[in-house]
């Protein structure tokens, strides 16, 4: 039996996550227990909202410790939309917030040239297309490339690293970054719970990955 | 020991609600209104040992009981027998344009191929919704019309005398509404009058339901001078002094002989389609431009029903006053019935909208029957049966409502 | 281009799917959850599912259809329909819903939306506008599902919607919804040239052709479309088609 917990932070659309998640031997824990995180084959932390509410929620539950110390371990994390933010040093949303430092990189609102047609928060099925890294070994194994999966977020990351960078994503003809891998950390800023067929393929890469 | 409470115009003295719908034991039934007076003892919705009314029996033989394929096979003998073959027109639709009259007129033309001539009893006051529905029915619809407006002057005097004496202003339209549909069938040689809806579909005699040809004393009279408008007979009106005769022409039934020999029939299309109300609506909205009321009508939850006369309001007011039971009642039951509410729904849908006060046309109602908001109330008050009724320091409230919170229940 | 979003829309009275006319009537068309799954299959973008008597009967009730619907489709799900407390978001979000659309209860009380951005972000937060004609170029805001008017007008609405925080609006038309006749172009027009934030049109589709004229226009993100799914009059895949061939960004 493969167990893969997700996060309990009291925020982000839980339900849907889980219910992407049935397979054979699987089972889905909605949880915050320390014991039980930190015991499960893989963790999926997500997430939607702000960055600060999102770390003082995480905080308030010492799950930011929890997290750092199931990284450590080297299982599967899959942190969604914001829950891929959090994992990155920090943000500059409403002023300089501290994140888990698990990616090295900021987190900064979406760039729009002065084009009055694309607007935030950036709502909408967008592509995702290969950077370095290559997909064959992580969640994105067996995507084509230029598949388009469902995003609605305002701001994004920027790894410090290019060799993090999983998949990018135009919007307002600029680049910005809509997947990431450190490791066995892995991190979209889109919602493959949302994203129809591509997206539960990508849940079962997770699975796959967790099974180990 | 209670007090016995008086039960004004002979209505049921326990307070009874439809086990499958809303409507209540109160719910009057068609009255032959140019013999109404102020005494009459009204004839009454029947309710069954098991509690549940004639309209949901009615109703449940509707879904069970009727042949409808038998029925429209039927219909379509009966429309060979009147159709013309030279264009003429050949059935009469009377109605105003709303979803009934809409859906009954466009079926016969464009699925029935035959020639209507729909013909108009006016409003009391259009509103505009009712008047660009009424438009919309000849310009989008694609038919002929006739709008009939009686003398303007006496209209609203009967209707003032017919608040006042009885509570029922819109009975002037009423009559006129019964009559016309005959009375033009024979001014232009036309046999065949169609209805849409058989009033017995909410609760007159079931039998009715079995015969579709209209019970002929609703509009033919013997002697004219005796038809009474507000509780007023003719000849009282033509004694004071400011009317005669031929001012009454517009309601006066042609004579119940004169139609026989004229081999003029009447007949209820509901009894030959299977009724649906609402579905009337899609139809009407679908085939002749009709638009459903911008807001919710007053006293209900509905826009789609009976929303092109400023008068029609108070028509279920009054209703209100002297049964208990407002629009939003009636609205409710018919659409449990047919359903598209539960009676739960209804209940609640009841409680929060029966006693609205129709405001939004007082003002111009007040003006049209030439009466002071004073004398609106004294009058209304007045026509509070004590058995439905019941004053608690200054303010009026229902004995019984259909969800058990009347000040009696 | 962006992508633009092709959204079914889905009326619903307690288990039954429904749809009116000017959002009037109750006719059932079917079965929510399956419209849900056939739709997503077809290619929907999103669903939206709005609870029609919401207004009526002074609740909202579509907690068990959404957790039987995320069981099954994997795309975004809006809720609308009765939203009135930070309660009832909560629910609704719990229950699998991505964003909630609100109209009565911001009319009343413009600061719930604020304070429901600020809980839940605002890409939640939809602002729902039912906007009726009442003369040339001027809409008003109505409510309760069409049935109130609220004296306020819409495109000031939509900005002051805009600041108190929503994500997204999705206007509709009423004079236009359910007639198949086509949508509301003056009202989008207006609309669209004062918005900032995506906006989601809404009633009147009857064929591809007033698809396609709505979604060529540079500031609408998305229609939502109802009657004519719901009366087979096309599918959500052939029209993608058509407005891929016809130079209109969609996901495929």
């Amino acid at each position: 039996m493969t167990v893969i917990a997700i996060v309990d932070y009291d925020i982000g659309n839980i339900r849907s996550i889980s219910n992407s998640l049935v397979a054979e031997g699987v089972t889905v824990l909605i949880t915050s227990d320390k014991i039980k995180l930190l015991s499960a084959d893989g963790v999926i932390l997500p997430g939607v909202g702000s960055f600060k509410h999102g770390m003082d929620k995480l905080r308030e539950l010492k799950l930011d410790i929890v997290i750092r110390d199931y990284v450590k371990s080297g299982k599967p994390l899959l942190g969604i939309c914001l829950g891929m933010q959090l994992l990155f040093t920090s943000s500059e949303e409403f002023g300089e917030t501290e994140g888990l430092n698990i990616i090295h990189g900021l987190v900064k609102k979406l760039q729009l040239n002065n084009d009055e047609e694309f607007k935030l928060p950036h709502v909408n099925w967008n592509s995702i297309h290969t950077a370095s890294l290559s997909w064959e070994e992580s969640i994105l194994k067996n995507i084509t490339a230029g598949s388009e999966v469902y995003f609605v977020h305002s701001y994004a990351v920027l790894p410090s690293v290019d060799k993090n960078i999983l998949s990018t994503t135009m919007y307002s003809n600029n680049q910005f970054i809509s997947a990431v891998q450190r490791g066995n950390v892995y991190g979209c800023q889109f919602h493959p719970e949302k994203s129809g067929t591509v997206g539960l393929t990508i849940m079962n890469n997770f699975i796959e990955i967790c099974r180990g | 020991m209670t007090k016995k409470l008086k039960a004004f115009y002979g209505l049921p003295e326990k307070v009874k609600f439809c086990k499958i719908c809303v409507i209540s034991n109160q719910r009057p039934s068609s009255t032959i209104e140019f013999k109404n007076t102020a005494e009459e003892k009204k004839k009454v919705i029947n309710f069954d040992d098991n509690g549940v009314c004639s309209a949901c029996k009615y109703h449940e033989e509707k879904e069970m009981g009727i042949d409808w394929i038998a029925r429209d096979k039927k219909l379509v003998e009966l429309l060979a027998k009147f159709k013309s073959n030279d264009g003429s027109y050949d059935v009469i639709v009377p109605g105003s344009g709303g979803k009934d009259s809409a859906f009954t007129a466009h079926l016969l033309k464009y699925k029935y191929g035959m020639t209507p001539l729909t013909v108009t009893w006016a409003p009391h006051l259009y509103t505009d919704i009712g008047i660009q529905n009424f438009h919309e029915w000849m310009h989008e619809g694609g038919l002929d019309n006739i709008l009939y407006t009686p003398n303007g002057k006496l209209h609203r005097e009967m209707t003032k005398n017919a608040f006042h004496n009885l509570l029922h202003p819109f009975q002037p339209f009423i009559v006129g509404q019964r009559i016309i549909g005959p009375a033009l069938a024979k001014k232009f040689g036309v046999k065949l009058v169609m209805y849409g809806e058989n009033q017995a579909e909410y609760g007159n005699a079931v039998e009715e339901n079995l015969n579709p040809i209209m019970n002929m004393d609703f509009f033919s009279s013997e002697n004219a001078l005796n038809m009474k408008f507000g509780g007023i007979s003719m000849s009282e009106y033509i004694a004071n002094g400011n009317y005669s005769k031929g001012d009454f022409l517009p309601y006066i039934a042609p004579n119940k002989q004169d139609l026989l020999d004229a081999g003029i029939e009447v007949h209820y299309l509901g009894y030959y389609v299977k009724w649906d109300p609402q579905e009337c609506y899609y139809y009407a909205v679908d085939n002749t431009g009709f638009q459903a009321n911008p807001e919710r009508t007053e006293g209900t939850y509905s826009k789609y029903s009976s929303i092109d006369d400023k008068i029609d309001p108070f028509h279920y007011f009054t209703t209100l006053i002297k049964f208990g039971i407002g629009r939003c009642t009636y609205d409710a039951a018919q659409e449990v019935r047919n359903d598209k509410i539960t009676r739960d729904e209804a209940a609640y849908l009841v409680k929060k909208y029966d006693v609205e006060f129709p405001a939004k046309y007082f003002t111009e109602f007040l003006s049209y029957i030439d009466t002071s908001e004073d004398e609106f109330w004294a009058t209304v008050n007045r026509h509070r049966s004590p058995h439905l009724w019941k004053n608690i320091d200054g303010q009026w409230a229902l004995r019984h409502t259909v969800s058990k919170d009347g000040t009696d229940d | 281009m962006a992508n633009k979003r092709v959204i079914a829309r889905i009326d619903v009275k307690n288990e039954f799917a429904i749809k009116g006319i000017q959002l009037e009537g109750l006719r059932k068309v079917g079965d929510p959850n399956e419209m849900a799954i056939k739709y997503y299959h077809e290619g929907a973008d999103e669903i939206i599912f709005m609870d029609a008597v919401a207004a009526y009967y002074d609740r909202n009730s579509l907690s068990e259809l959404i957790l039987k619907a995320t069981e099954n489709v994997f795309i975004p799900i809006t809720v609308g329909g009765g939203i009135r407390t930070i309660q009832d978001i909560s629910s609704a979000l719990k229950s699998g819903a991505d964003k909630v659309a609100i109209n009565t209860q911001a009319t009343k009380d413009p600061s719930f939306i604020t304070k429901s951005a600020s809980i839940f972000g605002s890409q939640c937060i939809v602002g729902s506008i039912e906007a009726k004609k009442i003369h040339n170029n001027k809409w008003e805001v109505f409510v309760d599902n069409g049935r109130e008017p609220t004296g306020i007008d819409v495109i000031d609405w939509v900005k002051k919607l805009e600041v108190l925080g929503v994500g997204e609006i999705i206007l509709t038309s009423i004079d236009k919804e359910g007639t198949k006749k086509g949508f509301d172009l003056d009202l989008i027009k207006a609309v669209s040239e004062e918005i900032q934030v995506p906006l989601i049109v809404c009633g009147g589709a009857g064929n591809y052709t007033h698809i396609e004229n709505v979604l060529a226009q540079k500031f609408v993100d998305g229609i939502a479309i109802a009657s004519v799914l719901h009366y087979n009059l096309l599918q959500i895949n052939n029209l993608k088609l058509d407005l891929y061939n016809k130079n209109i960004k969609v996901r495929i």
